[in-house]
């Protein structure tokens, strides 16, 4: 009995080896919780920030992260931080190099821009956190 | 020995639950010819009356698409770059050729979700919420249609026979109500999972990152 057990167990396992190939801590939750609650958007970016360092932790980093932890630091205004984070998503995926190439451009170029836009919106919404302009990136 | 006895139980649901993709099937010629590597998920269209139900389906087909073996394009970034160009409304990116959203994002096939339904009738012990799904995946390169699928799906919590996990969800559904916010969650996961992951059946196949294992080992690139 106990040696088909044993047996059973082992043949399941080979069945289905990885239960999750990725470390997700949560993204579809902080995705949801984004849309249906957008003004907390400093929520939103520390969530994509845990479910990258997690994922890193793990070595188990699902396609995407990089690139959309990126992205709500670019919309705060953090350029260089969100270049960094999109030239890791491209070196971990050949298949976002095109797009992160492409994004890595229109960071450069709109950096002056986007802040602009970044530091009306912090001020609408109360000012409550210093917002610091970010450096000029020198390609 | 009990605790025998609960490991098998607990490795038996996993199976249920999650592993029926061992029978491939060979229904998918044409999506195995593209064989896209990588998959742009685009804004979920929304012809129900639920307004939150485009927001929940979104939020839970990345996770399932990127288990399957794919690269999946960042979701929320996607969305917020077609917003920013004048593609708030997602039926105007449903309507735009695959093509030409798939350049923009050097994406292989783009796939596509329409709510069709998506009900929930209130009862006073029970809750029923029907959902009708429509998903396909087009060529990035010909337009062509590679897979498609309809899902609908009744979920009731006291259906008779326990109701499954379709049961335990709808469950959890009414308990959440009672507590003024229902969580639709496990309800999007599921019909998201059923969808795709269904083997043998209308799922997709395994994308690349799950049939070449060597892309998997952590730390191979830094």
């Amino acid at each position: 009995m106990k040696c088909f057990s044993f047996a059973l167990i082992i043949l399941l396992m080979l069945g289905c080896a990885p239960r999750t190939r990725y470390t997700w801590e949560h993204y579809d939750n902080h995705l949801y919780g984004h849309y249906k609650d957008p003004a907390q958007k400093e929520r939103f970016i520390e969530a994509l920030k845990e479910v990258v360092n997690e994922a890193e932790a793990s070595g188990k980093v699902p396609p995407g992260i990089y690139a959309e932890y990126g992205y709500v630091l670019y919309e705060h205004g953090n350029g260089p931080m969100a270049i960094q984070y999109f030239q890791k998503e491209a070196e971990k995926w050949p298949e976002a190099r095109i797009f992160m190439t492409k994004m890595i451009a229109i960071v450069q170029k709109g950096n002056k821009k986007k802040e602009d836009k970044t530091r009306l919106d912090t001020i609408d919404a109360g000012a409550k956190q210093i917002n610091p302009a970010p450096a000029e990136v020198t390609p | 020995m009990n605790r025998l006895i609960a490991v098998i139980i607990v490795i038996i649901l996993s199976v249920l639950s999650g592993c029926a993709h061992r029978a491939e099937l060979n229904k998918q010629e044409k999506f195995l010819a593209a064989a896209p590597r990588s998959i742009l998920i685009v804004p979920v269209v929304n012809n129900s009356v639920d307004i939150t139900a485009a927001d929940y389906l979104l939020s839970t087909i990345t996770i399932p698409l990127a288990e399957r073996g794919y690269y999946v394009f960042p979701v929320n970034m996607v969305k917020r770059l077609l917003e920013d160009d004048g593609l708030a409304d997602s039926s105007l990116v449903h309507s735009a050729p695959a093509s030409k959203l798939a350049n923009l994002f050097g994406a292989d096939a783009v796939l596509y979700i329409t709510v069709q339904q998506w009900d929930a009738q209130y009862m006073v012990l029970s809750t029923r919420v029907t959902v009708a799904l429509d998903y396909q995946i087009r060529d990035g390169r010909t337009d062509e249609s590679l897979w498609s699928n309809k899902e609908k799906i009744v979920y009731m919590p006291d259906d008779g026979g326990g109701g499954g996990l379709g049961g335990l969800i709808a469950k959890a559904i009414v308990a959440a109500i009672t507590k003024g916010l229902p969580n639709y969650m496990p309800l999007a996961r599921q019909a998201n999972d059923k969808a795709l992951l269904t083997y043998p059946g209308k799922g997709i196949p395994l994308g690349p990152y799950a049939t070449e294992q060597k892309e998997l080992s952590p730390g191979s690139r830094k």
